[in-house]
């Protein structure tokens, strides 16, 4: 089953994580909303797949870098699951923004060496 | 995370996509979509939400695999339930295994136990007896006086030997004698067999003459295994010895039922048999080529101890023990290694038709979110679980099988040595059980291998894919199908060799009257009735003793025809070339009339002839054709050259025999030589002219002559109150043990592996076709409604497979053919036969046919309004 190539860029693994628990420290968030928030950030470059999404979301929740809890959204009467950011995934967030700074670099020193000699 | 929170966590999870759905679904309202397709929208951005359910709860398990035990608890549930619904198949499958593991272990734990290791005793591969062989055919046991053991102990390249006396003594002091088979063995015997005791210790060159150890057979039949033995006296002969030892269940040494020391005297007339070791790394011949040249010196000093120019032969004894039988081992073993072949080969075609019939499921399965690894695993589960099943019932067949053999070869104690410990060969229970389920696990997972490569649209258009049958898969099927038949061909012509070869022994021609007739064979205490005329009268008191029961019919001096009698040179006096071997018997005058021998030509000698040893012999009609073709044998002198003219201790020699015999008589053939042999020629003469120590009375009774023991026992006791008597052996018994019941086993054996291979062929043909028929459903009611006659459907389904069917015999029996040789040097039956070909064939096709039946009526009755409807 060959699917057609579509514009969008997949996810290096593991990146997921670090925009999820970026997207939190804005404050508490239900995964449609985190979805939507990456998706229109990055102008729809990156389309949030709900079969990455959800299992991300459970396996930071399993690690204790988030938690979650049903709450009363804002202005309906409906609850939502919400995920709020730990203390722990405040430091993990900060690590993977490291690394990430690091990797980029890195790549961006074998593409492009002429910018990085002036 | 807690596994009992499963359910709990399941909820939240469906909850949390729910409501993600929702707001989905209302934002694409908002954009203005209808709220039906606003619905479609959101799933779609949703994607495959079974996938996400399963990929989460995946996440769950990370820290301790709990997603994997999941899923192997559902995997298995629907393993079961996917058995439940098609149950003729997972029962054909462990069937097959069970049943192929079964057999081939038996009959491996038997070769095991028979001729791989056979023996407790210390290097007991490198074990031979000596044979020294010169004309005559039947080779001598070396035996040697005490001063040429010694010397012969010595060689390089023997790792040790024992002398060794097997007497038949009587174990007296109790209220009638018991005859028993008493070994006396040098001092050194035990050292060199390496056995420790069961129960105190066994003797060695510090004990004196006077010591005794028990076998366990005899412990636990005389002393019913009672411990406090150790020290008791056993009277043998009238003379004591003191029990210090039993030995262990496997310890049974030329059968002996006790062993006292060989005292080794410095008489060089003294002669005993003598067993070797050869010395590791030795080959046969190196040991040959080094013994020869000191055997010759020794057939220098005692040139009455050795045939004339004999060569020194080594015979392992193992080979003595089973003989011939090995072969017809080896041949079982084959035949069962093809049956497990077989079981194989029918595992993976049934796994492979069932995998091609499931594509669409898993197919299904993919489309509705199952990921690759998932499919495969489920599969293998499926597989794994089937051939475990398999694998269990292999194992309780393989107890039960070893079990029966034992059963079957009870009355058969000749047929493997007695050290022998037939029990399940653990290991090779287990190689087999792995064999078989590594390949229904293979043959289970490849479907689901190619599965997963197949696209989902492929599989699903049922247009191209109903038609005929994945050629791949198909043609996979149809060689193991070839292959299956080929391999039943030859099993069945096996077994149709070795039940014609039951067949002619079971209508032999005896020439004697086996019905009610026995012998009984007692052995004269040594030292006593040593003088010739002493010896005769001896026995003809013993004999018209036994005759005098009102329960005998009739008795004679003789020993029943099979039962020892060994080939005796001979030649012809005034004939050149009639130099030859018959078989000479000691019987006296009643032995005719007893066997119910008929006399064709000429007379018997008379009581009176007998008791005064006259040169008188008898021969049969066998005897009379080779060497009288053209002329009347009566009258003529032959001479019987077994070099009696010296007597030995045991052996006495008539007053003037010079071995010169005169013809009186000509008597019937009986079958002297084997039930599936010729008639050897024979020569009968009174056993007066050499009594041995030994003798055998045979009688006829009147009623079941097994019963008459102990009426026998009383009136040989009224005679001579020390004299001990054998076991009854009777005709029945003489035929069953010297081959009938040897071929009897065999047959079955093979019998039931062909049959057996018989009903995995026809399996696996049967599964094959409805398999076939089943996936070609659809097209074939297309072709009825277009209007086909229901004949060439079913031509048309059975086609292939019959042309498989075909080959696989034409291959099976040429093969057959091509191994005839082989199948006649092993079972002495004709695998070229071709009645017994016409035979296999027609079983097979029948069964061939059988299996066709129901496929074949299915295709016939398909209902085109309904195949094309259930598609």
């Amino acid at each position: 089953m060959a699917k057609k190539e579509q514009p969008r860029a997949n996810l290096l693994q593991g990146t997921l994580d670090m925009l999820v628990l970026r997207t939190l420290l804005y404050g508490p968030a239900h995964g449609h909303e985190i979805g939507k928030h990456i998706q229109r950030t990055t102008n729809d470059f990156l389309q949030m797949q709900h079969g990455s999404l959800y299992p991300a979301l459970h396996r930071l929740e399993e690690r204790g870098w988030v938690t979650a809890k049903w709450e009363k959204g804002p202005n309906q009467n409906r609850e939502f699951k919400y995920y709020r950011l730990t203390e722990k995934g405040r430091k993990q967030l900060l690590v993977e923004e490291s690394q990430w700074k690091q990797m980029a670099e890195a790549v961006a020193r074998v593409m492009w060496p002429a910018a990085e000699e002036s | 995370m807690k596994w009992w929170r499963m359910r709990e966590r399941n909820d939240d999870l469906e909850r949390e996509l729910q409501s993600d759905l929702e707001l989905e679904e209302e934002e694409q309202r908002e954009r203005g979509l209808s709220s039906e397709e606003a619905r479609r929208a959101a799933r779609r951005a949703f994607g495959n939400t079974t996938l996400i359910r399963q990929q989460t709860r995946e996440t769950w398990a990370e820290t301790w695999g709990w997603a994997r035990f999941e899923h192997i608890r559902q995997d298995l549930q629907f393993a079961l339930r996917q058995f439940s619904r098609n149950r003729r198949f997972a029962i054909a499958c462990i069937l097959t295994l069970g049943l192929g593991i079964g057999a081939e272990a038996t009959i491996y734990s038997v070769i095991h136990a028979v001729l791989i290791d056979p023996y407790p005793y210390r290097g007991a591969m490198r074990m031979v007896h000596l044979h020294l062989y010169d004309k005559d055919p039947v080779p001598d046991d070396l035996a040697l006086n005490g001063p040429q053991f010694r010397e012969l102990e010595k060689s390089p390249v023997l790792d040790g030997a024992i002398a060794e006396d097997v007497y038949t003594m009587s174990l007296t002091g109790e209220e009638l004698p018991e005859q028993l088979s008493v070994s006396r063995m040098s001092p050194n015997a035990f050292e060199y067999f390496g056995v420790s005791p069961l129960l105190g210790r066994e003797f060695s060159a510090a004990d004196g003459n006077r010591v005794a150890v028990l076998s366990y057979h005899f412990w636990k039949s005389h002393y019913a295994g009672r411990i406090d033995v150790l020290g008791k006296p056993l009277q043998l002969n009238r003379e004591d010895y003191t029990i210090i030892g039993v030995l262990p269940q496997r310890f049974a040494w030329m059968w002996g039922d006790a062993y006292v020391p060989l005292a080794y005297s410095t008489d060089p007339r003294r002669i005993s048999n003598v067993f070797a070791r050869t010395r590791e790394g030795i080959s046969d011949r190196a040991a040959e080529l080094a013994l020869q040249p000191l055997l010759d010196t020794f057939a220098k000093e005692t040139p009455a101890d050795f045939p004339q120019h004999f060569k020194v032969h080594l015979v392992h004894i193992n080979e003595v023990a089973i003989g011939q039988f090995r072969g017809v081992l080896e041949v079982l073993f084959v035949s069962v290694s093809f049956l497990l072949v077989l079981a194989c080969v029918n595992v993976a075609i049934l796994m492979l038709a069932r995998g091609e019939a499931r594509q669409t499921e898993i197919a299904m399965r993919k489309a509705l979110g199952a990921g690759k690894r998932r499919i495969v695993t489920q599969l293998l589960t499926e597989s794994i679980l089937l051939s475990a099943a398999g694998g269990a019932l292999g194992i309780l067949l393989a107890y039960a099988g070893v079990h029966a053999i034992l059963r079957l070869t009870q009355p058969l104690p000749t047929l493997f040595p007695a050290e022998a410990n037939i029990a399940v060969n653990l290991p090779v229970l287990l190689f087999c059980a792995g064999i078989s389920m590594v390949t229904a696990i293979l043959c289970g997972a490849w479907p689901a291998l190619r599965a997963s490569r197949t696209g989902f649209r492929h599989v699903m258009n049922s247009g191209t894919n109903r038609l005929a049958g994945r050629r791949g898969g198909r043609n996979a099927q149809m060689s193991l199908l070839t292959l299956q038949v080929a391999i039943t061909i030859l099993l069945l012509v096996c077994s149709g060799s070795t039940v014609q070869t039951l067949l002619r022994l079971l209508h032999a021609n005896l020439g004697y009257d086996p019905q009610s007739l026995a012998s009984v064979s007692l052995v004269s205490l040594e030292g006593s009735h040593n003088k010739w005329a002493d010896r005769v009268h001896y026995f003809e008191q013993i004999r018209s003793a036994i005759a005098a029961d009102p329960d005998v019919v009739s008795a004679a001096i003789g020993a029943l025809p099979l039962t020892g009698s060994e080939p005796t040179p001979v030649s012809i006096a005034g004939q050149k070339e009639s130099s030859g071997s018959v078989i000479a018997q000691n019987v006296n005058e009643d032995y005719f009339s007893t066997l119910r021998m008929p006399l064709l030509a000429g007379r018997m000698w008379t009581r009176n002839e007998t008791t005064r040893g006259a040169h008188f012999a008898l021969i049969n009609e066998a005897m009379s054709k080779r060497y009288w073709p053209a002329a009347n044998p009566l009258g003529a002198t032959i001479v019987l050259n077994n070099g009696v003219v010296h007597g030995t201790m045991w052996k006495l020699v008539a007053p003037g025999n010079d071995e010169h015999f005169q013809v009186i008589g000509v008597v019937g053939n009986v079958l002297n030589h084997g039930l599936d042999e010729a008639v050897r020629p024979a020569v009968y003469v009174p056993y007066s002219m050499t009594p041995f120590d030994g003798f055998t009375i045979s009688f006829r009774a009147r009623t079941n002559p097994a019963s008459l023991l102990h009426a026998i026992k009383e009136r040989v006791h009224s005679v001579e109150p020390d004299q001990a008597v054998g076991e009854i052996l009777t005709a029945t018994d003489v035929i069953e043990g010297q081959s009938l019941g040897r071929e009897s086993f065999v047959a079955s054996l093979f019998t039931a592996f062909a049959f057996l291979a018989l009903a995995f062929a026809a399996s696996g043909l049967y599964s094959i076709q409805s398999y076939l028929v089943a996936q070609r459903t659809r097209e074939l009611g297309v072709r009825i409604a277009l209007g086909a006659r229901r004949s060439q459907i079913v031509e048309e389904v059975t086609r292939a497979a019959a042309v498989s069917v075909l080959t696989g015999a034409a291959a099976g029996i040429v093969t057959s053919v091509a191994l005839s040789g082989v199948f006649a040097y092993w079972t002495n039956g004709n695998a070229r036969d071709p009645v017994l070909l016409a035979i296999v064939a027609g079983v097979l096709f029948s069964a061939a046919m059988l299996a066709s039946v129901g496929p074949a009526l299915t295709a016939a009755s398909i209902d085109p309004m309904q195949a094309l409807r259930t598609e």
